[in-house]
């Protein structure tokens, strides 16, 4: 059935829609940069969006759990692999997802008798120099670098127009509190773009109540190796009062 | 259609993962024979004990084989996570490929299954070490004597353990040392516990390093393979704290004012 180029390219595309079909709906994870290090953050029913990867790098995925959760622990094996047998400081997200994760999803995906990944994922790495890095993978493996941050959602014309907006926001020169209050209003404003779904919260104050705000930072200015630390109930019920 | 979880495997094992990527911690041991004559570096006197705040670890800086000295600058007190330190005594080759293992272990532990190890759990997993190093020990190329020192945030409470070379545990309510010039200095730790000015455990941290620090000095004093503080050369031995907040290593600044006025005579 599938001798045939045109067959194969059209069962190719016929997953592109399926995938992107199922996506639709994951919420988005946005990670900016901020004066002291990287923030990643996002709004979900159930949490599990944002993981620790390594000392230095942090994931946020949107789209099947059990996907998610496959590709995080391939990122955190391969990762913690080369560190033991090489350096921490060998372990970046430029190699994992270049010579990892990468080419194993993309050959996934044109393997047409396999079920696809059905995810987006998004990688943030703040580097030994202090430098910000954001990745964003698609579930074909197709990567793309950003310098001032990047975002996925479900939906590509949602994630295209809230990548502008942090494009245009200054966020590196934010202190922690302004970037989460101006992140959450971008989740806020990608919100409204979306198609009306009544499972899906009104307002940030809804969404605060109803929902799992996960948040998480990098920080440059821990002396530890493992510069991972997620947000506490106390930083989220605070944000929560001044945004809500 | 059914789905069961392999019960050889077990979530979130580094030492399984390393494993499974071909590295194998008995395959020195199944084919090595030590032969006779043969002087491998080796470690030499570590102590840990309870004082108010949570435990105090230290050890000298001194790497021997045979009757050479090696090495002065080894440290032999390792950070294994956040709460959690070693301290070495023994070959430090096989004793520091342990430290890599167990801070891979527990890191890759707390962020695959997303919760700290349990102290216990912890504990454990050096034990297992341990057991898997007899071969090595027994030849004489490997043994490893490490006192671990944690803090279990559920408890509130700070644990030291010291293991004999076949992995046994021992949970230490007050002191211990290990090392060739414990000897020397477990009699004085004891001393000092019960008819000193106070128990250890009720001393405070500036009371704790300076004993801590005239102990180590003690040990080299009596004990060739002990390395003595030298100030000149900027050589100090390393002292750190296990609290509720997490383990702190004593700069080297501090440890000079300290060496200072702990080693002067009369006080």
């Amino acid at each position: 059935m599938f001798e045939e180029p045109y067959r194969w390219m059209e069962a190719v595309s016929t997953r592109h829609s399926y995938v992107q079909e199922k996506l639709k709906m994951g919420q988005p994870v946005l990670s900016v940069p901020f004066n002291e290090g990287v923030l990643i953050m996002g709004f979900a029913p159930q949490p599990g969006k944002i993981f620790e990867v390594y000392d230095r790098i942090a994931l946020g995925g949107v789209g099947h759990p059990a996907d998610v959760e496959r590709l995080r622990m391939t990122l955190l094996d391969m990762a913690h692999l080369e560190g033991f047998n090489r350096s921490a400081q060998d372990v970046t997200l430029a190699r994992l997802l270049q010579f990892g994760i990468a080419p194993a999803l993309k050959q996934n995906f044109e393997e047409i008798q396999r079920a696809p990944y059905i995810i987006r994922l998004l990688l943030a790495e703040l580097d030994g120099d202090g430098h910000p890095h954001f990745f964003r993978v698609n579930y074909d493996g197709h990567w793309e670098t950003f310098k001032n941050g990047t975002v996925i959602a479900g939906n590509e014309k949602v994630m295209e127009e809230v990548q502008k907006k942090i494009q245009d926001t200054p966020f590196a020169t934010f202190p922690l509190n302004k970037a989460l209050k101006e992140t959450c209003r971008l989740w806020d404003e990608s919100r409204k773009q979306e198609e009306d779904d009544e499972n899906i919260p009104k307002t940030l104050k809804e969404a605060f109540d109803q929902w799992y705000l996960e948040a998480a930072v990098l920080s440059g200015k821990v002396e530890r190796r493992a510069i991972y630390r997620a947000l506490t109930k106390e930083e989220i019920g605070k944000l929560k009062s001044s945004v809500g | 259609m059914s789905f069961q979880t392999d019960p050889h495997t077990s979530p979130g094992d580094f030492f399984e993962l390393l494993e499974k990527s071909g590295y194998r911690w008995h395959a020195r041991i199944d084919s090595s024979q030590a032969p006779s004559g043969i002087t491998v570096t080796q470690g030499t006197t570590v102590l840990a004990f309870h004082f108010k705040d949570g435990v105090i670890v230290a050890g000298d800086r001194r790497a021997t084989a045979g009757n050479s000295i090696m090495y002065e600058r080894c440290d032999k007190v390792i950070p294994i996570d956040d709460y959690t330190l070693m301290a070495i005594a023994g070959v430090p080759a096989t004793a520091f490929e342990m430290a890599r293992v167990l801070t891979h272990n527990f890191e890759y532990y707390r962020r695959s299954q997303m919760q700290t190890m349990s102290v216990e759990g912890k504990i454990r997993a050096l034990s297992k070490l341990l057991k898997e190093n007899v071969g090595m020990a027994v030849q004489g190329l490997g043994a490893v004597s490490p006192i671990f020192a944690t803090y279990d945030l559920k408890c509130k409470k700070a644990a030291i353990h010291f293991y004999d070379m076949l992995g046994a545990d021992f949970r230490i309510s007050t002191h211990t040392a290990t090392g060739s010039g414990s000897p020397t200095i477990r009699g004085i730790l004891e001393h000092e516990d019960l008819w000193g000015d106070k128990p250890l455990v009720e001393r405070s941290e500036s009371d704790a390093v300076t004993l801590a620090i005239r102990l180590l000095q003690t040990a080299a004093q009596f004990d060739s393979a002990t390395g003595k503080a030298r100030p000149e050369d900027e050589i100090f031995p390393t002292v750190a704290l296990v609290t509720e907040a997490g383990y702190q290593f004593l700069n080297d600044k501090d440890l000079a004012k300290l060496c200072k006025s702990s080693l002067k005579r009369g006080h």
